[in-house]
């Protein structure tokens, strides 16, 4: 069983790995933190992984604090933009104009 | 001198949210936790609690200051149906959502949506927003000049609104009470 | 009877993980912002919940267990929470369109 645990968790950081990509590419400030975000969510699933693999159980202490430390890292990011210096505006997200639409309605392009 | 009204609420209010935050921290700290219980009553166990309780009056400060209470009683069956209801549309979500990516052609029909909620600004709605942004198809992005809520949807051939209406529906029963459609 | 927990283990985990690899897959497939954050979002959540589920078994203490279900339950609010914060500046091109204007009201000549 501590095999495939510790192959699970590889696989987790694998994709995690592969989000990276959005990291680099972006386009838009927005698109990074998706991937930092990412970072958050597969890097506790690994941590909790290899923390009950290994029986070490410090290690979802760890988990915890980096749940906790994305999470900050999202809401320090969006606040940081709605800062009236415009450090970081909300530039590059690819979302196209968000056109007005009653209920249900399709805003079609 | 009359005793304000609120003033027993209040302390219930402080005791249970105090219990709460203890007891997540207990659960927390857990694991560190047993091996000083093992040793018996030490001064590293009470240094250790110590901090715990100090958190969590902490904690009760800050969630008192932020989420202030509000009146009324919370329906437990109704909270209980939602939370039903959240976890296996958030299963559905996640599968909906996993189908579209691997799927090669990427069927995706992104639009947005407004929805004209019910419930009041504050807790409920940001409770409401939270639920619903784990809902199949639905992300909420923010709320117009006419307070309506305004979505962002994966799939507009989705019934996305009518799971909106029923997701605010169970919302409403958990602050309101009452089982029947209340409209 | 530890057959069948192992077994669950190793479903509820390879499950999860194909739902790590899928909101991998959205956010670099999907065309823009908001509908990356469909993916990551749900997709995620979903994936992290069935590694806390199959993790439950192979965790003796039951304090054990309840701290991975604290895990996920925190990770599930801040997701949620974050997920809306982000929607929020990824649809709100406003802030843009808002100073454009006035930055190039001078200069361009219509």
């Amino acid at each position: 069983m501590t095999e495939f645990l510790l192959g699970a968790a590889a696989f987790v950081l694998g994709t995690v790995a592969l989000g990276l990509i959005r990291l680099l590419r972006g386009p838009g400030h927005a698109d990074r933190m998706l991937a930092a975000q990412l970072l958050g969510t597969g890097g506790v699933a690994a941590l909790l992984l290899l923390g009950v693999a290994t029986g070490v159980g410090a290690i979802v202490e760890v988990a915890l604090l980096l749940a906790l430390l994305a999470a900050f890292a999202s809401v320090a990011f969006v606040s940081g933009i709605h800062r009236p210096d415009g450090l970081g505006t909300a530039s590059g997200t690819e979302h196209a104009a968000p056109g007005s639409s009653d209920e249900n309605k399709r805003d079609t392009p | 001198m009359t005793r304000p009204k609120g003033a027993h609420s209040l302390i219930r209010v402080v005791v249970a949210r105090w219990s709460a935050f203890f007891g997540f921290w207990l659960l927390l700290a857990g694991p560190g936790l047993n091996e000083s219980v093992a040793k018996g009553l030490t001064t590293d166990l009470a240094a250790n609690l110590a901090v715990g309780l100090l958190a969590a009056v902490a904690a009760t400060w800050v969630s008192l200051r932020l989420l202030p209470p509000t009146p009324g009683r919370l329906h437990l069956a109704a909270l209980a149906r939602l939370a039903l209801h959240f976890f296996w549309q958030s299963i559905v979500a996640g599968v909906d959502v996993a189908r579209r990516a691997f799927d090669p052609r990427l069927p995706l029909k992104p639009g947005d949506l407004t929805f004209p909620t019910r419930l009041p600004p504050g807790t409920e709605r940001a409770a409401f927003g939270a639920i619903t942004s784990l809902m199949p198809g639905t992300l909420p992005v923010g709320t117009d000049d006419h307070d309506r809520l305004l979505y962002h949807c994966l799939d507009l051939d989705q019934p996305v609104a009518a799971g909106l209406a029923r997701d605010e529906a169970l919302m409403m029963r958990v602050r309101r009470g009452g089982n029947d459609r209340d409209d | 009877m530890n057959l069948a927990l192992d077994i669950l283990t190793i479903v509820a985990v390879s499950l999860g993980a194909i739902f790590f690899l899928a909101g991998t897959v959205g956010l670099l497939r999907f065309p823009d912002t908001l509908t990356r954050l469909h993916a990551l979002t749900k997709a995620d959540n979903l994936g992290l919940g069935l590694v806390v589920l199959g993790l439950l078994p192979q965790v003796s203490a039951p304090l054990a267990a309840l701290g991975l279900l604290a895990v996920w339950l925190l990770a599930l609010l801040s997701g949620a929470t974050v997920g809306q914060l982000l929607a929020g500046t990824a649809s709100a091109p406003d802030q843009d369109r808002a100073e454009t204007p006035a930055r190039h009201a001078g200069a361009s000549h219509d």
